[in-house]
């Protein structure tokens, strides 16, 4: 399911990552990687705040329907 | 030739402190990612070590750049060879910071990598294993705390001795067989075209497919077929695309390497910052934490604390004080009148008027470095995202914004951190309404002069601003030229932190004192020509001084622009001289009321310096003419910035001039429909405003056509 339907404060491992191929790297490049594991920290109008490999990322919603997790 | 030292690493890990502690600087440090736009350069102070250049650059999370500052960092890093690398390294953050560290250490420069923040690192109880982390890197690494500059000599000059020695970086690391078969054959490919200290970096970049690197290498078509059937074929088993693969095989090698040298203490609990994260940017509460935060610092800075300390300096220093004191002075050694009044009339009335509003400058950077320097600003960008997005700007485009509020040409500059070239020109196009320092003395002296110092005149003036953004962004939007959908957000949030006391007040002094600089020089000169023009007239065909302000040079030029500005309720040629004189700076605006009003009063009793300026405004022309100031084209300083980012002259002179006409526009509505409220009847202005509004509502509500078909279809199905 893609990202923004996950509960808060569930772990969960990243299955896929959509989306432009630049932003897919750049996604990566922030330690989004297919295998990785991801928490919503908050979440606000499909906006999310999660964490990543320790590190806080805020996406827009449009990005977080592209990742499933 | 000095030795360069470059320190790289990812945004927010510290490398400005670090930088500034090597060298003495001080540069701006900021609690987000993307404080540093340029790179800068500065002397190592070490006994041991002369001539040595440390290179701070804009943070980077990979080699493969995606935003304009990253451009920056990259090229500075491929193509000018700097003789090391520093590579920091956020100790709390290892395993996505040592991403970076991978790919530095296949450039086959010296390098030394710098594990910051051990300080928090131990406070966590988290254990990192250096001396394991430097045998699986490859490269000495040495734990630094850049704020308490724990560390930092040894490793700058652990760096130096490298860079003497010129000892390669050899990387260590090893991908799985599949992948170091296929880069091993494209090495060969590429043979002697590439150095082979350089080869390793590039045979990875060629099977990631990096365009600007294909571009540079220019090899012939043979060759490219022969290197894109190796990419093919590991594609093709590892069954992803080549860049994640890449990817991939990186960070597998840092959780190897992580799981030897990294200890977390077990602590499955939410940080501190995430459970702040849970309050501050909760769905309902987002907002109005967000709008009391900025209510109370301009709250602050303008209507209480702030004016306490500028009423103070207005009216009993510049007041009481200074000119009486002076005036006797001059008398006393016998100056001439002229001198006298260019003094006292010209630079005191006009370079005091604007060095009053300082405190409330202070007051307000203040408020917003604490804000900033806590991490909440990094938030705003994202609470604003979706807001901002409904009218086509990315939550990034805040920052710009924000750091506008201090001053519009660094705020202008910070629109690099956007990646999309569309969303960028229109950030740069509307930063400068939200109101920068040099517009806050104008802001307080109309909400002081004629509202009283009314409390919601002031934060009014930064709702505008934000009303102005928005609205521009609509109907920007629906033109062709920035049709189109802004670029997804994502951003790195900073921990909060409790604000460091050195960078705030850093923060706040570099701001002001940028602004002080300037009343003692730009402003200095526009008083005193201002003066001069207004105080020199042609009476009976000769240029004699003038004893009333309206026969001088400068009454009979502004009141020939003066119509102009007429149907938006100040028409006098003190208003208009003002603002035109903004244009070099927006204090000026301050200062020329200031001569031009002052003039008589400061030397009675200097109380009620404004008195003359309030008689000449009603409450209506008095907004309208805030309002044009605020929204108008802003200073020189900011247009040549703009000009500079634009990069390009028909960019510039559309940005100006929709920025002077919307200005124009909102105005005239203001005043006329206000005049329409009170009774005054209906005039052409009348007509003229509702016209203007009618297409304001066209612009807003018009369709948006350009959107492609397929963009338009995603969206609607989410």
């Amino acid at each position: 399911m893609p990202l923004i339907m996950a509960r808060q404060g569930e772990e969960r491992l990243i299955r896929k990552i959509g989306g432009k191929a630049e932003l897919k790297k750049h996604l990566e490049n922030l330690g989004f990687v297919v295998g990785g594991t991801v928490t919503v920290i908050s979440e606000i109008g499909g906006n999310v705040i999660v964490n990543v490999k320790n590190s806080r990322i805020a996406i827009s919603r449009e990005m977080a329907c592209r990742i499933l997790v | 030739m000095p030795t360069k030292i470059a320190l790289a690493g990812n945004p927010n890990s510290g490398k400005t402190t670090l930088f500034n502690a090597l060298t003495g600087s001080n540069q701006y440090v900021g609690n987000w990612p993307g404080v540093t736009i340029e790179k800068k350069e500065g002397k190592l102070r070490s006994d041991t070590y002369k001539d040595i250049t440390i290179v701070d650059l804009p943070g980077i999370y990979s080699l493969s750049p995606y935003t304009l500052e990253e451009v920056i960092a990259r090229d500075y890093l491929i193509t000018e060879n700097p003789d090391a690398i520093i590579n920091i390294v956020d100790g709390t953050n290892l395993e996505r910071n040592l991403y970076l560290t991978t790919q530095l250490a296949e450039l086959g420069i010296p390098m030394v990598v710098a594990v910051n923040m051990m300080d928090i690192v131990e406070k966590n109880g988290d254990r990192i294993n250096l001396d394991k982390l430097s045998e699986k890197l490859g490269c000495p690494v040495i734990g630094i705390s850049a704020l308490r500059k724990a560390g930092i000599t040894e490793a700058a000059e652990k760096a130096a001795e490298l860079a003497n020695k010129k000892v390669p970086m050899t990387p260590k690391h090893r991908f799985s067989d599949e992948l170091e078969h296929a880069i091993e054959s494209i090495e060969g490919l590429l043979g002697d075209r590439v150095e082979d200290k350089n080869k390793r970096w590039t045979a990875i970049k060629v099977f990631e497919r990096d365009i600007k690197i294909m571009e540079r290498l220019d090899l012939d078509d043979s060759l490219k077929e022969r290197i894109e059937n190796i990419i093919d074929g590991c594609e093709t088993d590892m069954d992803d695309d080549s860049e994640s693969i890449i990817t991939n095989e990186r960070y597998l090698y840092i959780s190897s390497i992580i799981k030897d040298c990294y200890r977390r203490k077990s602590n499955k609990k939410m940080t501190t910052s995430d459970k702040i994260d849970r309050i501050v940017t909760n769905r309902w509460l987002a907002l109005p934490i967000f709008a009391l935060a900025m209510f109370a610092v301009y709250y602050l800075a303008v209507t209480t604390v702030g004016t306490w300390m500028t009423d103070w300096t207005n009216d009993v220093l510049f007041g009481e004080i200074i000119p009486p004191a002076m005036e006797s002075f001059l008398d006393s050694i016998g100056t001439a009148p002229w001198l006298q009044s260019l003094i006292l009339d010209g630079i005191i009335a006009g370079v005091g008027a604007v060095l009053g509003f300082i405190p409330q400058m202070l007051v307000l950077f203040l408020a917003l470095a604490l804000l900033e320097d806590c991490g909440y600003m990094a938030r705003v960008a994202f609470i604003m995202d979706r807001i901002f997005r409904k009218f086509g700007l990315s939550g990034k485009s805040f920052i710009p914004m924000l750091i506008g509020t201090g001053c519009g040409v660094p705020g202008i500059m910070a629109s690099r951190t956007i990646e999309n070239e569309r969303d960028r020109r229109m950030t740069i196009m509307v930063t400068t309404f939200i109101p920068c320092g040099a517009k806050l003395p104008v802001i307080a002296l109309i909400s002081g002069a004629l509202f009283n110092g009314a409390w919601w005149v002031a934060p009014s003036a930064y709702f505008v601003g934000i009303a102005a953004i928005i609205f521009s962004g609509i109907i920007l939007k629906k033109t062709r030229m920035f049709s189109g959908d802004p670029a997804p957000f994502v951003m790195e949030l900073p921990p909060y932190h409790r604000p460091v006391a050195g960078n705030v007040l850093r923060s706040m002094w570099e701001r002001g004192w940028s602004f002080i600089k300037k009343a003692g020089t730009i402003i200095l000169l526009s008083t005193i020509v201002v003066w001069f023009a207004s105080s020199f007239g042609i009476v009976d065909g000769r240029i004699v001084m003038v004893d009333d302000v309206n026969d001088g040079f400068l009454s009979k030029i502004g009141g020939a622009i003066a119509p102009v500005f007429a149907p938006l309720g100040w028409g006098q040629w003190q208003a208009t001289v003002a603002t035109i004189t903004g244009l070099v700076a927006k204090e000026n605006v301050v200062s020329t009321l200031g001569i031009l009003y002052g003039f008589a009063e400061v030397a009675e009793d200097g109380f009620e310096i404004w008195g003359l300026l309030a008689s000449s405004f009603t409450v209506l022309s008095a907004y309208s003419f805030l309002v044009f100031n605020l929204l108008c084209a802003p200073c020189f300083a900011a247009i040549g910035a703009i000009r500079r980012e634009m990069n390009n002259t028909k960019w510039t002179l559309f940005a100006i001039g929709y920025q002077t006409l919307f200005a124009y526009a909102v105005s005239l509505s203001i005043y006329q429909l206000g005049m329409l409220f009170t009774g005054n009847g209906f005039g052409i202005g009348t007509a003229a405003a509702i016209l203007i509004v009618a297409l304001f509502l066209y612009l807003l509500m018009r369709p948006y056509r350009e959107r492609p078909i397929e963009a338009a279809s995603v969206q609607a199905s989410m």
